[in-house]
């Protein structure tokens, strides 16, 4: 049982039997009250420690603080599934122009932030280290910023290495399993592959792992063996995997028709998967490798606040604390929108850098942007962790206008809260093990949920 | 152990506060720059004339503020300046105070001497990025005064922050619109909860209806936005009541910002009461463990305050901070191999000799 809060307790067949006949005894009582589910009428404190918890689960998105840029769609590989549709390397007209740039420059000189956070996506963003140096410049000002640069890594020249030797810049790029899966999937020749592979050791050697992260994007239709992918990741230290399906928008959805939606087969795999990373973990306690979003979903349950996750979370307003600025100056609220409105599927952008997104197409996409009144999330015990994904919806369905238990973004999260609360009443030690470090505990707990026997 | 106080001769017929200098060049009207220095002391003058303070270098003293009696007195250094990456220094504002905890470290008396002015004078000429703590008896016994010398402070001084210890009894639903000010952004206050249980806590604080009165303090400080830093002294009494305190602070104190476990402090009642309080963590941790790992597990920052490194098992060692301040802090001989020495509390400078040099093991 989940309280709106998001504090919970599982309770046995007796005492569900008890609730259910309004029979509680006064142990049942004192438990419901220590656990902080009925608070004292009378106590100042524990009605507003209640409500402080309540409003702790809503998200909190005020003001922007967090670009994603693309300052070029052009891009030297083209990967089967690239989401982007990206231009061809000498194509013109898919850079941002002066004017665009001189927007941009002026839209980060407006941020009432002192911290930002500027993520470089393409396209292959380093073919324009001009714009992105002048971006870099102009943040400044900020107490804090931090760069993130979206790379296939193909070219890592004397310029590129320079922009990433920076402090605040880090270099996010894919890995898609071991080299043969990474050569079908986007570089198509193995020169191509070990020159990727070259430049990622280059760079992890070089700055240490914690300047890089890697995704993999995966072909639900036939996955990579758990061990191969995570040995890959596990060769090149690192412990964090994000295991994606193939998103099927954009220029993807053209080459593999099939893929709107995750079937059971795929959440099966996703279940070996980490049931082989528990059991990896265990055998090696030197390391902890973790499932990044199954992490994530984890610490939404019993951390509220510790993420900012910003494609789980409710409310979830658009163009607010983020925005993604595309090639030609058009504004989106999301890097998903940007790839149906290239795809040609349904123009989603609400506004353009020169003339701001304050729009009625912002409004309209945010009037739906809460779970919080949706009938099927109001009866659903996992709603102070979900979120909210109007984009997703619009994408897979067309429209939003779907009972949400029969929409993808659901019953992908239906799946993995389950399996999450399957973890924590594990009693299997090893299962423990995992938990306790993906939730970063100091140890390791007896007990992660509690029990109303 | 640094002295905090020295004897001192001053010209004055009052008491004043300077920021005493040994070179001349960056002094301003507030500061008392060194004349002469010899084997008995140093001279320093300033617009309250001449001072004399034997038992330390001049340059020992550069840039402490200080405040100074008048006649044949002492000088007591308020902000020491020496050293520290951010200043930190703790202002007595009184020594009274409505309860009387069994472990008090610092017995509280029955008058009280009002240095506001003083004090405010002193916080006004902090180092830069200075970090005051405010303590006590309880301060906020004169709340007017002590909420008026904050915000005088911080609205002069955009780089000072306050930490104020208070026991939580005196805040009002009327104070919130006060608390939830601006300034207050950069004040943390520091309040003792010993046992979820009121009856262990009030006996522990030594005032009837403690714990119901501290509750409502909360509530204030919640509702206010305040920052609040929830400490805990470990002692025999409230050590098997950690786990239900733990589970009260991630179910109705999800706002602090911390809950420090601290260790006991050899000095005042504990002192005294020294075998009837302590309880030797390192012979049993699991509770404190169970604790550490309940808060965190539900987001909320545990930490240990007072706990050697090498007494704390390894994978709680991260949240044992050197909060020992430097004036009062030692390490013993078994210490000096330790590796670990510039991230450790090491022991207060009362703590009972034998026991602390029998519980070390270097890392
Ligand atoms: S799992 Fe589905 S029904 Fe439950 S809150 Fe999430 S979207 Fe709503
Ligand atoms: S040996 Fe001394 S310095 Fe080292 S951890 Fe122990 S108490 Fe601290």
């Amino acid at each position: 049982m989940v309280a709106d809060t998001g504090r919970f307790f599982r309770a046995g067949p007796a005492a569900r039997d008890r609730i259910a006949r309004e029979a509680c005894t006064p142990e049942d009582i004192l438990f419901l009250k220590e656990e902080g589910h009925v608070p004292h009428p009378c106590s100042r404190l524990e009605r507003r420690s209640r409500q402080f918890a309540e409003a702790e689960r809503l998200s909190w998105a005020n003001r922007l603080d967090y670009l994603i840029l693309v300052p070029t769609l052009r891009c030297n590989l083209s990967c089967s599934y690239c989401q982007v549709s990206r231009a061809s390397l000498t194509s013109t007209g898919h850079d941002w122009s002066e004017a665009t740039l001189a927007a941009v420059l002026d839209r980060i000189d407006g941020l009432e932030t002192k911290s930002i956070k500027v993520e470089f996506q393409g396209g292959e963003p380093t073919l324009r280290l001009d714009l992105i140096n002048a971006v870099i410049e102009r943040c400044r000002r900020f107490e804090r910023s931090e760069f993130v640069v979206c790379t296939n890594l193909q070219r890592l020249d004397e310029d590129v290495l320079a922009l990433f030797s920076r402090d605040d810049v880090y270099v996010s790029t894919s890995l898609d399993g071991a080299a043969a899966t990474h050569l079908r999937n986007r570089t198509a020749s193995s020169t191509a592959t070990e020159q990727f592979l070259g430049n990622l050791r280059l760079l992890i050697d070089r700055f240490g792992i914690g300047k890089v992260s890697a995704l993999p994007t995966v072909d639900p239709r036939s996955p990579p063996e758990p061990d191969e992918l995570i040995d890959a990741y596990a060769g090149l230290g690192f412990n964090s995997i994000f295991l994606r399906p193939i998103n099927f928008q954009g220029f993807a959805r053209k080459r593999h028709p099939d893929s709107r939606e995750q079937n059971g087969e795929w959440r099966r795999y996703y279940e070996r998967f980490v049931r082989r990373l528990i059991e990896r973990n265990w055998v090696d306690r030197s390391v902890v490798f973790e499932e990044t979003y199954l992490s994530v979903c984890l610490r939404r349950v019993f951390q509220p606040g510790s993420e900012r996750h910003v494609d789980l979370r409710s409310p979830n307003p658009v163009g607010v604390d983020y925005v993604v600025i595309d090639h030609d100056g058009t504004v989106y609220p999301t890097d998903e929108a940007r790839m149906l409105a290239r795809s040609g599927i349904i123009d989603l952008s609400i506004g353009t850098v020169e003339t701001g997104w304050d729009t009625p197409a912002r409004q309209t996409l945010d009037r739906h942007s809460t779970n919080a009144m949706d009938p099927a999330c109001r009866q659903c015990a996992y709603q102070p962790y979900c979120g909210r994904d109007v984009i997703d919806d619009i994408a897979r369905y067309g429209t939003i206008d779907l009972p949400r238990t029969e929409t993808e973004f659901c019953r992908k999260h239906m799946h993995l809260f389950d399996l999450i609360f399957e973890l924590v009443y594990s009693d299997d030690p090893a299962v423990r093990h995992s938990v306790s470090r993906w939730l970063r505990l100091p140890g390791t707990p007896t007990e992660l949920g509690v029990t109303l026997p | 152990m640094i002295p905090l106080a020295l004897q001192s001769i001053s010209e004055a017929e009052q008491p004043f506060v300077t920021r005493l200098r040994v070179a001349t060049g960056t002094a301003d009207a507030a500061d008392s720059i060194l004349v002469a220095e010899d084997i008995d002391g140093a001279t320093f003058a300033g617009r309250n004339g001449l001072v004399s303070i034997s038992g330390s270098p001049a340059a020992a003293l550069d840039g402490d503020v200080v405040l100074v009696s008048s006649g044949v007195g002492r000088v007591e250094r308020l902000l020491r300046a020496g050293g520290l990456e951010i200043p930190t220094n703790t202002l007595l504002v009184t020594e009274r105070c409505d309860q009387l905890c069994l472990m008090c470290s610092q017995p509280p008396k029955k008058t009280h001497h009002d240095r506001f002015a003083l004090l405010t004078e002193a916080a006004l000429l902090a180092e830069p990025g200075s970090l005051i703590g405010i303590t006590g008896g309880e301060p906020t016994l004169y709340k007017a005064q002590l909420l008026d010398m904050i915000e005088t402070v911080l609205a002069a001084r955009s780089d000072v922050e306050f930490h104020v210890l208070t026991n939580g009894q005196h805040f009002e639903d009327a104070d919130v619109a006060r608390l939830a000010g601006a300034l207050y952004d950069r004040v943390t206050w520091g309040v003792p909860l010993y046992a979820r249980q009121a009856a262990l806590h009030d006996r522990i604080v030594g005032k009837k209806g403690a714990f119901d009165r501290l509750q409502d303090g909360l509530a204030v400080l919640l509702s206010a936005g305040c920052r609040v830093e929830l400490r805990t002294v470990l002692l025999s009494s409230n050590f098997t009541a950690l786990g239900e305190l733990a589970r009260y602070v991630t179910t109705r104190l999800r706002f602090v910002e911390a809950w420090s476990i601290m260790q006991l402090e050899n000095v005042g009642y504990a002192r005294k009461r020294w075998q009837e309080l302590y309880l030797d963590h390192s012979a049993d941790f699991g509770p404190i463990a169970a604790a550490l790992d309940h808060a965190h597990l539900h987001g909320v920052e545990a930490q240990l305050f007072n706990f050697p490194l090498c007494t704390v098992p390894a994978p709680y060692r991260h949240l044992a901070r050197p909060s020992i301040s430097d004036w009062k802090r030692k390490f013993v001989p078994e210490c000096s191999p330790c590796a670990a020495r510039e991230r450790c509390c090491g022991f207060f400078e009362w703590h009972p000799d034998d026991e602390a040099r029998s519980g070390v093991r270097p890392l």
